[in-house]
């Protein structure tokens, strides 16, 4: 079955107070019991520029936007035609402006869409306060279905320290507004869930991915500001505090990773978070922690690149650097997030990969699932929790430490700071057992044997991948993808399976090192694959193309962002791919 | 002279390790090794309480001839390693070395900020204004018409980086110059540095005898400061604006403000509390 | 440093005086140690023995005083509060004194110099001293200093026209890190 839900899009100019509006709307479907998916789009003005709430509401979880929008509710025309790729809009779509900002940009009209005329400036004029962002909320909870209870809820709890009449004149713009749908075309609507079935949680990819760190155990963070990676650092700065760690605002990123190195050095759990300049900027000390093995996180929440790119705006486009970026033979751990609340797992088991291997781990989210908020199932408790291996005496008394011992696993028991007879310098140089500095020939092939095998022999058990077959079983058919990419390959997987086919969905969450006997059990029987990435040079498909043996009919479905992939669009290759081969 | 109640119990050589430096004979370096190890010794620091971060260069070198925990990182970011470091791990006492390559050049960004932020760190910078690593290059600390390198045969043309003016216009909050002539009073310097709180700078002046042979004179061009330290930040700018760079051997400002320390809550909040605010 | 702190608190006990003699022989053992591993790093052979000789002689004259020093409770003297003339104690040779292609004479020479002073030290206590029992036990360590010196006198008449010269080097100085 396909997923019953309602796309949604408010635009306007900035003051229009459009992502507000979306706010709401969120939380009052949260409060009717709803699933939900809403990101932003924005001019590039810091105040006042043209905004975008882009929602999708179902009746169970959603994490995909879809091909198109039902509906765009514009409270006025400022420049929203600049978003008109981004609202793909189709012929039974709705577009309602006021009339008073005069007709639809022409950009928005490609697709045919039905248009309505909602006064909503005249209306909200006839209210005491009355604002047309809330008229055109009841509008919307009038066409799809939202009980206005629901936004009486959110708006008493929002508007609760502006007193009684603001509320009263919120909801009365509200209320004129969800009348004036009655007169509007009909979108779908949404059926009214009686009680929640399950706890639920509203939550940003970017703040899951800070509760995933602190789950994990991480207790100190140092960061600088950086696009779109800032609310996983605004979230953790006060979050920290509460459970007694700390975040550090540090002068750049170069100090950034390495005031983590210097925290986890001492023994505390470190991480970091930024986009894809400063993960350039941290590579060279990236290196470091793989030579001394200092274990800490790095979250690289990937925006447009190369360079400043489109700050504001989402990628898979980081990959390469994540996975080669490092110069000399490097070993580390790469990770992705597919969805917004598997920032939280993904981060989480990052933090205890990283801790048992005494490495540094990378973990990719992007832009698209950072800033994106969420109705979902409250998320499982996971057991992952950094643990490493301490040494804590000498093996024999008065016997010198070796702090880079060669072990079986490859992970050599580590001598925290304070410890008494441990002493030893870590170093970035190459060195022996004991640390010191060696340009033997002997010595760098152990070190780099080690710093290899701990990475290659560790158990990554299922967490490696999301494989999900649909209902009927796999077919001979996958979708390989990973990141954001996940949400619309799961949702195209859902409607192959209801239109009878058969796929399996492998998306994979470690990303490096790579693990070529699990993928070669997950692709047994598999003759056709599609592999998605919002990458322009399809990088994934590379990677994946260097490492892993793909089936004959392997077929790579790639773009550079902004735009994500619809659902429909991976539908069709899959559709295209069996077209193909019957 | 102490008494006799307040035993010594560690020596100078308990804080060394067996490692040979590599550094040239005659390199000032050494001098600040040994007063390193005098300082930790004379405030009885056990050695795995203390850390030693550095970066690149013949200085960075320090931390493997040690006997404390050390750190060897990459070129320019020992401040920030340190910082982190220190912040986790408050209890530990925590130096830096380096030389003025590493520190006001690659890493001249963080030692602004590591001045600013002034968490409780002894920087110890040994300028020999020379890149020694890589066969004597010209440093942010070389004199302009310096021409004794390849890269720069004419000289750079281009003013010294002024380590004790910028280290006090950052917030420094204790700076003092000392030569490496005279290991016994640097010594003394590093306990104050070590003992003040904050940032405390150490420019040392440490002769490369392999690419500035001529420095080897600085002992008898360096004299002893005539004043005392002053805990006027103006009146320290005022007498580095006339200063040389080779009054040495006193320290020179010390100022009062708090080190940089934010506070651990220590509120037992739980993980399950930060949960509960994304709970429908 | 003050100008002349040997006359601002004259080494008049027992306990004081061994304190610097135990701190001067230690640092001397140690820093001839040093010097002989720095030219043996540097493959200077020749020169790296004439240091690992000192060190051994210093270190037996060291074990005859930490047996002595045992008897008494010596004061704990920070190493800026030593009657020193210089910065570090007289027979120990300032790290910057010495070079890479410094030569066995030169290194004699140096050594000479510094078992001098430490010579002049005791016998400028000796001199100084209002207890008898200082004045004789510094006399006798000047006595020591002084056969330290006839060694290296030995040594400096042992040494032939080649010993004068500075180790030689045709290569440059290379790149490290």
């Amino acid at each position: 079955m396909t997923i019953n839900s309602v796309s949604l899009v408010i635009a306007g100019s900035g003051g229009a107070g459009v992502v507000t509006a979306g706010s709401l709307l969120l939380d009052a479907a949260a409060q009717a019991g709803w699933y939900a998916l809403m990101s932003r789009s924005s001019g590039p003005q810091i105040r006042g520029g043209e905004a975008a709430a882009m929602l999708r509401f179902a009746t169970e979880p959603i994490m995909s936007h879809d091909d198109s929008f039902h509906l765009l509710m514009a409270i006025d025309w400022d420049n929203i035609g600049r978003f008109s790729a981004e609202i793909p809009l189709v012929a039974t779509s709705l577009i309602v402006g006021d009339p008073a900002h005069g007709p639809a940009p022409a950009a928005l009209l490609s697709g045919t869409p039905r248009q309505a005329a909602l006064a909503m400036t005249e209306i909200a004029g006839k209210i005491e306060n009355g604002r047309p962002n809330m008229v055109a909320l009841g509008a919307i909870a009038g066409l799809i279905g939202l009980p206005p209870e629901a936004m009486q809820a959110v708006v008493e709890n929002n508007l609760k320290r502006k007193g009684q009449a603001a509320i009263d004149a919120s909801m009365a713009a509200f209320h004129a507004g969800f009348a004036a749908a009655a007169d509007l075309p009909a979108i779908p609507k949404l059926p009214a869930v009686a009680a929640a079935t399950e706890p639920r949680w509203s939550i940003t990819g970017n703040e899951a991915t800070g509760l995933g760190v602190i789950r994990g155990g991480v207790r100190f963070v140092a960061a600088y500001p950086i696009t779109p990676a800032t609310e996983v650092l605004e979230w953790l700065a006060p979050s920290l505090a509460k459970v007694g760690g700390m975040l550090v605002q540090a002068e750049d990123e170069l100090a950034s990773i390495n005031q983590i190195i210097g925290a986890s050095y001492g023994g505390v759990p470190a991480m970091t978070a930024t986009s894809g300049p400063g993960l350039s900027l941290m590579i060279e000390s990236l290196g470091l922690a793989v030579a001394a093995e200092v274990p800490l996180v790095v979250v690289d929440v990937m925006r447009v690149g190369p360079s400043t790119g489109i700050a504001t705006k989402s990628e898979q486009s980081d990959l390469n650097i994540a996975v080669y970026g490092l110069h000399g033979d490097a070993p580390h751990i790469v990770v992705a997030a597919n969805s917004v609340p598997d920032c939280l797992f993904t981060t989480q088991w990052a933090v205890h990969l990283a801790e048992a291997m005494q490495a540094p781990a990378l973990v990719l989210t992007d832009q698209a699932m950072g800033q994106a908020r969420a109705i979902v199932p409250k998320p499982a408790e996971l057991a992952f929790i950094g643990q490493r291996l301490t040494a804590a005496a000498p093996a024999v008394e008065g016997e010198r430490y070796k702090r880079y011992a060669m072990t079986a696993s490859g992970i050599s028991p580590m001598a925290i700071p304070g410890t008494p007879g441990l002493t030893h310098t870590a170093d970035g140089l190459e060195h022996n057992e004991f640390g010191t500095p060696s340009s033997q020939a002997s010595d760098h092939q152990a070190q780099m044997d080690k710093r290899s095998r701990k990475l290659t022999q560790f158990n990554y058990g299922d967490h490696w991948a999301d494989i999900e077959d649909s209902e009927v079983g796999a077919g001979d058919t996958a979708i390989i993808t990973w990141g954001s990419s996940t949400g619309p390959a799961r949702e195209a997987l859902r409607r192959y399976a209801a239109a009878g086919g058969r796929a399996r969905l492998i998306s994979l969450r470690l990303i490096a090192p790579v693990q070529p006997e699990k993928m070669a059990a997950a692709l047994a029987g598999i003759k056709r694959a599609v592999v998605v990435e919002q990458s322009h040079s399809g990088q994934f498909y590379r990677m994946l193309r260097a490492f892993y043996d793909l089936p004959a009919k392997t077929v790579s479905l790639h773009h550079g962002g902004p735009l994500a992939f619809g659902p429909n669009q991976i539908l069709d290759q899959l559709n295209q791919l069996n077209a193909g081969s019957a | 002279m102490e008494s006799c109640a307040q035993k010594k119990k560690y020596a100078a050589k308990d804080y060394k390790s067996d490692l040979k430096p590599i550094w040239c004979p005659g390199c000032g370096d050494y001098t600040v090794l040994n007063a390193i190890t005098r300082a930790l010794a004379e405030l009885a620091l056990p050695p795995e309480e203390v850390a030693v971060v550095s970066g690149i260069g013949c200085s960075s070198r320090i931390p493997a001839y040690t006997s404390v925990y050390g750190f060897h990182g990459v070129h320019g970011r020992a401040l920030p390693v340190a910082t982190g470091l220190k912040l986790a791990r408050p209890d530990l006492t925590v130096l830096v070395t380096g030389g003025d390559g590493d520190g006001f050049s690659i890493g001249g960004n963080h030692f602004l900020h590591a001045c600013r932020r002034n968490v409780d760190l002894t920087y110890i910078v040994m300028d020999n204004q020379v890149y020694g690593m890589t066969k004597g290059q010209a440093s942010p600390t070389t004199a302009p018409d310096w021409e004794g390198s390849k890269l720069t045969p004419e000289g750079t043309g281009i003013n010294p980086f002024q380590p004790l003016v910028v280290g006090l216009a950052s917030g420094a909050n204790f700076i003092a110059r000392v030569s490496s002539s005279d290991p016994v009073n640097m010594a003394r310097i590093i306990v104050e540095a070590i003992q003040h709180p904050g940032f405390s700078l150490v420019q040392v002046l440490s002769p490369c005898v392999t690419f500035r042979p001529e420095q080897q004179e600085w002992r008898d061009i360096v004299r002893t400061a005539v004043v005392d330290y002053t805990d006027d930040a103006a009146r320290a700018a005022r007498r580095l604006m006339t200063d040389d760079g080779f009054n040495v051997g006193k320290v020179l400002y010390k100022g009062s403000r708090p080190p940089f320390r934010p506070e651990f809550e220590n509120s037992n909040g739980s993980v399950a509390e930060l949960e509960a605010r994304f709970a429908l | 440093m003050s100008d002349d702190p040997q006359n601002a608190d004259p080494i008049d006990t027992l306990p004081v005086l061994l304190a610097h003699a135990l701190a001067m022989e230690s640092e001397a053992a140690e820093r001839y140690g040093e010097l002989a591993d720095q030219m043996e790093v540097h493959r200077r052979t020749a020169v790296a023995a004439i240091f690992r000789r000192l060190e051994q002689a210093e270190k037996q004259h060291l074990g005859n005083l930490t047996e002595m020093c045992s008897k008494f409770e010596l004061p704990h003297i920070a190493p800026w509060d030593f009657k020193w003339r210089h910065s570090e104690s007289p027979e120990v040779i300032d790290f910057t004194m010495v070079h890479y292609q410094l030569s066995v004479r030169e290194a004699i020479l140096l050594a000479f110099e510094h078992e001098r002073r430490a010579a002049e030290f005791y016998a400028g206590i000796a001199l100084s001293a209002t207890d008898p029992e200082v004045q004789k036990l510094a006399r006798e360590f000047a006595a020591e200093e002084q056969e330290h010196i006839g060694w290296l006198e030995a040594w400096l008449a042992e040494c032939g026209p080649g010993d004068a010269q500075g180790a030689e080097d045709p290569d440059p100085p290379l790149c490290q890190e």
